[in-house]
């Protein structure tokens, strides 16, 4: 019934295999080569070089860039391999963060917990619980969350659970914003947000605001799971539901696939890579802020998703990494550098809008299977030659 | 002739649909025996799909209920009663284009299949056993159906014949009682069809699975029926075999007389 | 299996009877918060009513955008809510700053109607234009396609408005009057007054547009089903550009109206307002034109008693109740207060 909008890396098993230890060879190099150069090459480098580095590759946007992999790859899941629209993905992000803000900082000074924490020196009041303990309550709340969200509203039409959707992603950052008074209690902090964040720690070593690259190396390595993830569960039983849905919602149901729960699954997960994605930023940032939970960080995941190709993990990844990047630094950056030449004022980043909406426009114009097909393009090409051989 | 008199597998009694004022299904009552073959046939509008979206559980009856091997099985959700062991076609098929042949098939095993989020993504070996029988089996069924070849083919790119048998190798991984084909010669050239009848007697032979055929092609009923029924404007005009249908006078009337006429003109 | 079939019809039941009682707790909740502030102050509870009914004809007009396009070609327009923005940007800045209609002076008067006229035939063309560049390409395209595309067309007309008034909210001095009457303790704004003076005849134009003539016949044929509806000689393109026309014409119309009733407009008007006045067609029942007035009308009475009502959730949770309600219609009554259910066709 549907038609190519939507790509995947549906390819033969043993083909996909090779060609996705391609690409998993890639990305683990990349991550630790930016690594090495930043932990061991960086310093040493004359003071010009290094303002370069500094001005165009920032270690917190490259952090976040994996943060930005990890989250669109998350909303991959529900839009991508699912085909629910989501309008409203950054609820999730916000929940996450929140739950970090709650329980990794000082601000239920009335208390002091401290299970297996890191709070700034000499200042142990708080909350303060172990990032990766705090990753997977942060998940697991948000998945929580994704099925109160989608219980009631994923038997909608696709266009009117988009607009849900957006709904709570409006609903649930204004509850941030003025969550500093609920009922006398003060939640969120409101516009003045949560921070600082206690650190990351690994082994006993501990890793507060500047150590970036290793962070990067962290976030990293979180992106990389959501990467497994969502190729094994791609492969699997849930993934072929997630994907007959897509096509045909109907006929899926005709041949045993329960809709509601399955839908249920692909937010529930979706919601849970969210989730972790805010708890990593928040540690990033070194705070939350609710007012950076706002609706263009949905739109700009969703180009992330389509500019790599609904469905494609390797496309989103790279979607992913470019959008991120030209968000935080590039546009930016590119902008300083015309200004400067020109002697011209504009206001690059309001430029933000234009592209992010103009790419949505012109991908589903002219491009609707994404910009990374080409791998999956050649492997049908290979299949329909091969069987013919075969003949 | 025999297999008529067995227990019916399927029993719908007594059903009616009502859509606003209009009466599509009038009080029918239909039953498919286990191991027979059996017809449903009509004139456009007669019914006969919104009569098998009924069986299939995609609308509820305003009254009557259809009973499976004795239960009922009305007010379930559709996934349950396909689950349960009623695998249906589509009239216009609707295969999901973006998958493989083996995907496609594998789809209609998910109820019998239980790796969730945490096995498949730590790929445990109980997952990993499920994931090759499931292979296994449907490449056996992608064999069964001749179309062995095609496994990692999209479906969209196969021919309109392979795509045919797909949806009905897809229907087959459900594991079912009962296999209802909606127009499943719909498109297909008098050769084509003579194959297809060999083939469905093929699939209840082999797989001892009851079938319900919709049809617009009289030969191809008249061939592979034992027992026919004859829908009119939501009624039941008459039910026998197909010598009895082809001499009732009230179906030449309603059904066949009207092709008759339209097609001397 | 038996068991469960019956098991089945009895859960139904118990659902239904749950959803009654959510229901009938929800609205004896609505209804003792109105009773409430009905008998504290009877003055201020209409004062306030008729401010939320000002809003809601507001809303009104956008939902019709929203609602007409919808019914033609399913497609919920995201960018709607930022065609009304640019409305209201380009009456500010044509009227207040180009034209320096400042006071309500008769020949101000005048210039507010031109600006009107103008303002509507902006939008259409913009609307138009729109229709014509992107969404006509993806007419036969996945669902999803459509969709994307007009959160991007969203984004783009906010960049437009963006460069246009610059990132904070403007204000400007308006023609109609900001002064009030006072009426047995109840105040009425004078531009309110306005606003339904203005409101009413274009929502009659309207509806005798839709009903009464060939184009509105038109219309109602491509709604039904685009294929008889070309074999009958209709030109579906034309009528679906005529849609987006009178959706944009209404969505302009509304532009003005805002612009020089509030006095301030900013480039992310948009969104919230559209939000609000999307609601309100899935209120009345989408793609029903009466619906989406009442549902326009609904929500800003709901939302201006919430923000005005001495006893409520106040302002800062508005956008909240007003999704909340969205959501509990999704929940409940998706087809709307006047809409009907639809099934799939198989």
């Amino acid at each position: 019934m549907s038609d190519v909008i939507l790509e995947d890396s549906g390819v033969p098993v043993h083909l996909a295999a090779t060609n996705n230890r391609k690409w998993a060879i890639g990305f683990t190099l990349s991550v630790i080569i930016i690594f090495a150069f930043y932990q061991y090459v960086y310093t040493s480098l004359p003071g010009e070089v290094q303002n370069f580095f500094r001005a165009w590759l920032p270690l917190t946007s490259l952090g976040e860039a994996m943060i930005f992999v990890l989250m669109a790859l998350g909303l991959n899941i529900v839009v991508g391999y699912a085909g629910l629209l989501d309008l409203g993905y950054v609820a999730f992000w916000a929940l996450g963060g929140y739950v970090a803000g709650w329980l990794m900082s000082g601000f239920f000074d009335s208390k002091t917990i401290n299970f297996g924490g890191h709070p700034p020196v000499g200042l142990p009041n708080g909350i303060h619980i172990n990032f990766w303990l705090v990753l997977i309550i942060g998940g697991m709340f948000t998945a929580v969350w994704g099925v109160i969200i989608g219980a009631p509203t994923l038997r909608l039409k696709s266009d009117y659970l988009a607009l849900v959707t957006l709904g709570f992603g409006e609903i649930i950052p204004q509850f941030f914003v003025n969550g500093e008074n609920v009922g006398g209690l003060n939640l969120t902090n409101g516009t003045q947000g949560i921070t600082p964040i206690d650190d990351i720690t690994v082994f006993g070593h501990a890793f507060g605001v500047f150590d970036l690259q290793w962070k990067f190396l962290i976030y990293s390595a979180l992106a990389g799971l959501m990467i497994i993830l969502s190729l094994r569960l791609r492969d699997g039983r849930l993934g072929r539901a997630w994907l007959a849905i897509r096509e045909d919602e109907l006929a899926a149901s005709m041949m045993g696939v329960p809709l509601m729960r399955t839908k249920l699954s692909s937010y529930a997960v979706g919601a849970t890579a969210g989730g972790v994605g805010g708890v990593a930023f928040a540690t990033l940032i070194n705070g939350v802020f609710a007012e950076r939970f706002n609706f263009a960080i949905s739109i700009i995941i969703l180009a992330m998703v389509v500019l790599g190709g609904m469905g494609n993990v390797w496309g989103v990844m790279i979607g992913a990494v470019i959008l991120s990047w030209i968000n935080s630094t590039g546009l930016v950056q590119f902008g300083n550098v015309v200004n400067g030449a020109l002697g011209t004022n504009i206001n690059f980043p309001s430029f933000n809008f234009l592209i992010f909406g103009l790419l949505l426009v012109m991908m589903m114009l002219f491009r609707r299977e994404g910009f990374i097909p080409e791998a999956r393009t050649r492997v049908i090409m290979h299949e329909t030659t091969d069987h013919q051989g075969a003949h | 002739m025999s297999s008529l008199n067995n227990a019916p597998v399927l029993d719908a009694q007594n059903i009616s649909v009502v859509f606003g004022g209009l009466v599509a299904v009038d009080n029918v009552s239909f039953n498919i025996p286990e191991g027979s073959i059996v017809s449903l046939i009509g004139p456009n509008g007669a019914g006969k799909t919104t009569f098998f979206n009924v069986l299939t559980g995609l609308y509820s009856p305003t009254s009557g209920g259809v009973y499976y091997d004795g239960n009922l099985i009305t007010g379930l959700a559709p996934h349950k009663i396909a689950a349960g062991g009623i695998a249906r076609t589509f009239q216009n098929i609707r295969l999901f284009g973006m998958m493989t042949a083996q995907e496609n098939v594998m789809v209609a095993m998910h109820s019998h299949m239980k790796a969730g989020v945490v096995s498949t993504t730590l790929r445990l070996p109980s997952q990993k056993r499920e994931e090759a029988e499931a292979r296994e089996f449907a490449q056996e069924l992608l064999d069964f159906v001749d179309i062995g070849g095609t496994t990692h083919e999209y479906a969209r790119n196969l021919s309109y014949g392979d795509q045919r048998r797909l949806e009905v190798a897809r229907a087959l991984a459900l594991r079912p009682k009962v296999l209802l084909l909606d127009e499943p010669t719909a498109g297909m050239n008098p050769n084509e069809s003579a194959r297809f009848v060999e083939f469905v007697r093929k699939i209840r032979s082999e797989r001892g699975i009851s079938i319900l055929l919709i049809e617009h092609d009289m030969s191809v009923v008249m061939q592979v029926s034992e027992r026919i029924t004859v829908l009119d404007q939501g009624q039941k005009i008459a039910e026998g075999s197909p010598a009895e249908i082809k001499s009732n006078t009230r179906v030449i009337e309603a059904y066949l007389g009207k092709t008759g006429t339209e097609a001397s003109k | 299996m038996t068991s469960t079939a019956i098991g089945v019809r009895k859960r139904i039941q118990i659902n239904t009877i749950l959803v009654r009682l959510s229901i009938f707790l929800i609205g004896l909740g609505v209804f003792s918060w109105l009773g409430v502030n009905l008998v504290r102050g009877p003055a201020d509870f209409v004062t306030v009513a008729i401010q939320g009914l000002n809003n809601g004809a507001l809303y009104a007009l956008i939902a019709l955008g929203y609602t007409l396009v919808y019914g033609i070609i399913e497609l919920i327009n995201f960018a709607h809510g930022d065609l009304f923005m640019l409305g209201a940007v380009f009456s500010a800045s044509l009227l207040s700053e180009r034209l320096h209609a400042v006071t309500s002076t008769p020949a101000n008067w005048g210039l507010l109607i031109m600006t009107l006229i103008l303002a509507m035939a902006f939008c259409a063309a913009l609307n138009v234009s729109i229709e014509r560049v992107a969404y006509r390409r993806l007419r036969e395209a996945p669902k999803l396609a459509p969709l994307i595309t007009a959160v991007g067309m969203s984004f783009i007309l906010q960049f437009v408005g963006l460069h246009w008034v610059g990132s904070a909210p403007k204000n400007f001095n308006t023609v109609i009057p900001t002064t009030s009457m006072n009426v047995a303790g109840v105040t009425i704004r004078y531009s309110t007054l306005m606003i339904f003076a203005l409101t009413i005849p274009l929502l009659l134009l309207m509806v005798f547009v839709v009903n009464k003539t060939r184009q509105g016949k038109a219309m109602r044929a491509v709604a039904q089903d685009k294929d008889a509806a070309r074999l009958m000689g209709v030109n579906v393109n034309k009528t679906i550009s005529f849609t987006f026309a009178l959706g944009g014409a209404m969505a302009g119309a509304a532009g003005l109206m805002y612009e020089q009733t509030v006095g301030t407009v900013s480039y992310n008007l948009g969104f919230q307002l559209g939000l609000i006045a999307f609601t309100s067609a899935v209120m009345g029942g989408i793609g029903n034109l009466y619906g989406a007035v009442l549902g326009g009308l609904l929500i800003g009475l709901i939302q201006g008693l919430n923000d005005g009502l001495p006893i409520g959730l106040g302002q800062r949770w508005s956008q909240s109740v007003v999704f909340g309600i969205l959501i509990l219609l999704m929940v409940y009554r998706p087809a709307g207060l006047l809409g009907k259910a639809t099934t799939e066709k198989v």
